[in-house]
């Protein structure tokens, strides 16, 4: 006999992760990282909703950790601000002690260790991507269960549903920097237009040798413009 | 000694009047009546070797093993107190495991030797406990390659990670010497115990420091380890020793990056060339 | 039997499924808003307390005290709020006392953010949390499980739609402190006419680099206006149509009646004096 207890679905394996928490802020989203030429590119759309209301509709779902590690956050606000937060005291921490900036592996260690371990009370999904000089640019994944996965690009989200195709169909390796904002762009456009979860504008961040630059686009000018953020 | 009856010098946490720690100078006499150790970074890895006092002729061959492995890619060896030794080396795997724990990924040999500085400098500071009577030699090689998460599924790009910046080099290999008092500092060469003079005057002989010029392979380094063990032994001719030697080079040498013996081939052979040097030396006397 | 009794949980279960809702905590309906103008920022509440249907307080006070500079606003379960400002309040103080510095508005909504994660959302504490020290002025939104928005104005509580659609129709950047104050005030309005949960009048705090300015009752736009008749009947207004008198004899016959006495010791209550 199967019996169906809390959030354990019918088969008794999956988690109900949807129903953890209800009520609170969640991020039903459209993330993405992708590896190019000279660094990674992270992507996100910026709806943040409770239920059916859109409680930030300019959000910002690219929180650093450290000067060159970023993370895209999907699943609940809170959980995922609480880990970010707690990951950027760390590699804070260890810049400090061992003089030495963290690598993106180190970055990517901490929050599988605080996903995986915290996994009964987090509805978190997590991309992590940073740049150095040593590795240069890399992308992992952290899904729901707390595994940890090195990608070439990784979506995720509600909305990343929608693009494994787009995605599919137009990923190359070894892109440019100007190839690189495009397919994001292109592929976040598409999330926002089928997924109802996602929307408002579309943030990036572009991590190479230079540091870390913001990319801003808006859907009130089709999503051209303004572009970089120049100081 | 000027110390004794003092008083100054019956406690840890009582310095003397002119700013000294009587306490770690003593530990400091136990490690000078140690077997020697040596330590000497090379170009393409690091050597490690022991001077070992045989106390009996019951005692097994080539048992007992006096320099140890830390971390896949770390040794360390000693000298002094055998037991202040183990319990330091336990202290150094506990460190170890416990950043890979936290990291996924192992412990570099600089912060290995800031950690255990760290513990050792701590037993000079309470009444409660006596300075570790040893000097440890903490030699290691930091992944040049990139090692990746532990536990962590798929490599990336198929064309590799881009963006990495051209000519720096990263990892190594790194050779340390923490003393009773908690210092420590890096060497290309590091000697202690009881034919520490010699030994030193014997490593600064060597090409060593690569800013001048190219530096001695993991190689010669063995068989120069073994000739220095020897000539150390010279002044104290009483005891019988065996010769412990160690090395660890980079993923593409001999050893795939880890901490083990030198193969009993080479060490026979550095050990009949160290023999040979010797006699040459007693020749050249005559 | 000692310990756990799981008895009632497929109860609960079986009673879930067939569409019974959980208990729900009480919370009070509220509007209360933010927004960040040049020089300064203003936040405002209405001042409806609510207990279910019951309006229990018509004039309560939703703008809590942070620090001097530093203020908050409050919806959810009024308890929380009023408790969770009291602890930050109390703790920045000492913080700020230990460090020789003015408080920061980041300080409380980062101290606010891991003190409601801690409790997962069981503290029901919503919360505009605004402020002005050495580092500008502040605006961030707070939620009872923890996650905090930053932007340049914010709504929150059951009137918080009624009230962004005033913002989303009539803010503009670079606002002066007279017209920050208007909106907010019509952003409250707004929640008092359209919201149930939200009523009475508009408070309004008004925070700039030097200066921290209380409004209470800013607004009263649900004064009680003077009877319009006087409702008092003169007497005789009712016919008198029948007339029974009931004895003290009557009533003994059902009922003890113990009399009181006219003064008289020994009868009623007795006080014993010191000799």
């Amino acid at each position: 006999m199967v019996q169906t207890t809390g959030m354990l679905g019918e088969d008794g394996i999956h988690v109900d992760m949807g129903h953890l928490k209800s009520g609170e802020v969640n991020l039903g989203t459209s993330i993405m990282a992708i590896n190019f030429k000279d660094g990674v590119i992270l992507g996100a759309d910026s709806r943040t909703t409770t239920g059916a209301y859109i409680a930030n509709r300019v959000t910002d779902k690219l929180t650093r950790v450290h000067d060159t590690i970023w993370c895209c956050r999907s699943g609940s606000a809170a959980d995922t601000q609480a880990v970010a937060d707690i990951v950027q005291y760390h590699l804070g921490m260890y810049g400090i002690t061992n003089d030495e900036a963290p690598t993106t592996q180190t970055a990517a260690a901490i929050f599988q260790e605080l996903c995986y371990e915290n996994k009964d009370a987090l509805s978190a999904g997590i991309i992590i991507a940073g740049w150095d000089h040593r590795h240069g640019g890399q992308v992992y994944s952290i899904p729901l269960g707390g595994s940890l996965h090195k990608q070439a690009y990784s979506i995720g989200g509600s909305g990343s549903t929608y693009i494994y195709g787009y995605c599919d169909a137009n990923w190359k390796e070894n892109m440019t920097e100007q190839e690189g904002v495009k397919f994001v762009k292109g592929a976040l456009q598409e999330a926002i237009k089928w997924d109802g979860s996602s929307g408002g504008v579309i943030r990036m961040v572009v991590l190479t040798k230079r540091g870390a630059e913001r990319h801003l686009y808006l859907p009130d000018r089709n999503y051209e413009g303004p572009g970089m953020d120049r100081p | 000694m000027t110390s004794i009856g003092t008083g100054y010098d019956l406690s840890n946490s009582v310095f003397s009047p002119d700013g000294r720690n009587f306490q770690v100078e003593y530990a400091t006499k136990a490690v000078e009546n140690g077997g020697t150790a040596i330590g000497i970074r090379c170009k393409d890895g690091v050597v490690l070797a022991m001077e070992k006092l045989v106390t009996s002729r019951l005692m097994k061959k080539d048992a007992n093993k006096r320099i140890a492995t830390v971390d896949r890619n770390i040794g360390v060896v000693s000298a002094g107190l055998v037991p202040d030794g183990r319990h330091f080396v336990s202290r150094a795997r506990d460190e170890a495991s416990s950043w890979r724990s936290t990291y996924k990924a192992p412990i570099p040999v600089a912060s290995l030797a800031n950690r255990m500085g760290s513990y050792v400098q701590a037993f000079t500071l309470y009444s409660s406990v006596r300075p570790f009577g040893i000097t440890a030699i903490v030699g290691g090689f930091d992944a040049e390659t990139e090692v990746d998460v532990d536990g962590a599924v798929g490599s990336g790009p198929k064309v590799g990670s881009g963006g990495k910046t051209q000519g720096v080099k990263e990892g190594g290999p790194y050779l340390y010497m923490i003393e009773p008092s908690g210092l420590y500092w890096g060497y290309y060469g590091a000697a202690t115990g009881k034919g520490r003079q010699a030994a030193k005057a014997e490593l600064e002989k060597l090409n060593l420091d690569p800013k001048k010029g190219d530096t001695i392979s993991l190689e010669e380094g063995v068989k120069e380890a073994a000739r220095i063990i020897y000539v150390a032994h010279e002044d104290s001719k009483d005891k019988e020793f065996e010769l412990e030697m160690t090395w660890i080079s980079a993923v593409s040498g001999p050893t795939k990056g880890r901490h083990e013996d030198v193969p009993k081939e080479l060490k026979d052979e550095a050990e009949r060339l160290a023999k040979k040097a010797l006699e040459g030396d007693d020749e050249m006397e005559e | 039997m000692p310990g756990f009794d799981f008895s009632n949980h497929n109860r609960n279960l079986a009673l879930h499924a067939k569409g019974v809702p959980l208990p729900k905590a009480t919370s009070t309906g509220t509007t209360i808003v933010g927004a960040l103008y040049d020089g300064g920022v203003v936040i405002a509440a209405d001042t409806r307390a609510t207990s279910g249907p019951i309006v229990a307080d018509k004039n309560c006070e939703k703008l809590h005290y942070i620090a001097p500079q530093i203020w908050c606003a409050g919806a959810g379960t009024a308890a929380d709020t009023e408790f969770t400002t009291a602890l930050m309040s109390s703790n920045l103080e000492l913080h700020s006392l230990s460090t020789g510095r003015k408080p920061r508005v980041v300080t409380v909504m980062t101290m606010l953010k891991q003190h409601l994660f801690r409790y997962q959302g069981h503290i029901g504490a919503y919360l505009v949390v605004a402020g002005c020290d050495p580092t500008g002025a502040h605006l961030f939104t707070v939620h009872a499980h923890g996650s905090t928005d930053k932007l340049p104005y914010v709504t929150m509580g059951s009137g918080s739609l009624a009230a962004m659609s005033v913002f989303e129709t009539q803010w503009k950047p670079n606002l002066t402190r007279d017209e920050a104050v208007k909106l907010c005030a019509n952003a409250i309005e707004a929640g008092i006419f359209n919201d149930l949960g939200s009523g009475s009048n508009v408070d309004v705090c008004v925070i700039t680099k030097d200066n921290t300015q209380l409004m209470r009752n800013y607004l009263t736009p649900n004064t009680r206006e003077k009877k319009m008749r006087d409702y008092k009947f003169q007497r005789g207004t009712t016919a008198v149509l029948n007339e029974k008198i009931i004895t003290k004899e009557d009533i003994t016959k059902y009922v003890t009646v113990q009399d009181m006495g006219d003064g008289e010791p020994g009868v009623g209550e007795k006080m014993e004096v010191d000799a």
